[in-house]
């Protein structure tokens, strides 16, 4: 067996099959899944809330 | 053309093309296959930047974007060894090589564990070669070097394969 057929069998079971390619191309073209919008609004409206009830207690405090 | 169909184009132009970069890069096939997912993921949400560009400007644009994912992902790989020595006490495990995943054939094993130990930049060259089938000048372009040096990089590697594989065939017989 000469070096080209050596690399020409490791590089065939290295390559992607067409199947694996086909499966990351469409996981690429699928967008993610978003998070909900109204529970994305409640927790940064709660979030923002606990912050300056914080920031209330830490003035009184001093 | 539909954005779809033009990305689709891109993808089965390069794709062999950056996953034999990161197989180089990684010596792992299937982490080559995440992060060049994330490296078309990248392309095609800035799809629109392809517009007017050649081929040869595409090619350099994604392997841009290959290089830098390529820098970042060894980042993070020497601060999660870094962790893991620290917690575990113990040295951190090689990266997975092709060899040792997926290759049944004792003689393609050799090959495999033969390239892995070659120096970093003769093994990513010989890999994009061989598995991404790419000219030197196609090489040279998407890595920034010229092509010469592309040569010489495969010129070395063949001779130290073939002299790791002479070794095997010693031991074989």
């Amino acid at each position: 067996m000469n070096i080209d057929d050596d690399l020409s069998a490791w590089a065939a079971v290295t390559r992607l099959s067409p199947a694996e390619a086909e499966a990351i191309f469409q996981q690429v073209i699928t967008p993610a899944p978003q998070l909900n919008a109204r529970w994305w609004r409640d927790f940064s409206a709660g979030l923002a809330a606990t912050m300056v009830a914080s920031t209330r207690q830490q003035r009184w405090a001093a | 053309m539909d954005p779809e169909t033009e990305f689709r184009r891109l993808y089965q132009a390069h794709r062999s093309a950056v996953h034999a970069y990161f197989t180089g890069r990684t010596g792992d096939r299937d982490l080559a296959a995440d992060l060049m997912q994330e490296t078309f993921t990248r392309v095609w949400r800035h799809l629109d930047r392809l517009a007017g560009m050649g081929a040869d400007g595409e090619r350099a644009w994604i392997f841009t974007i290959a290089r830098n994912l390529s820098v970042d992902h060894a980042r993070q790989a020497r601060t999660r060894s870094a962790a893991l020595r620290s917690l575990a006490s113990q040295p951190a495990r090689a990266p997975r090589l092709p060899s040792t995943q997926v290759i049944e054939s004792d003689r393609v094993a050799a090959v495999g564990k033969a390239i892995s130990e070659l120096p970093e930049a003769q093994r990513v060259t010989l890999t994009m070669a061989a598995a991404g089938q790419m000219t030197s000048a196609e090489i040279g372009a998407a890595l920034g070097v010229p092509a010469g040096t592309v040569r010489y990089r495969l010129s070395q590697a063949r001779t130290t394969l073939a002299a790791a594989l002479g070794r095997y065939d010693e031991q074989d017989q």
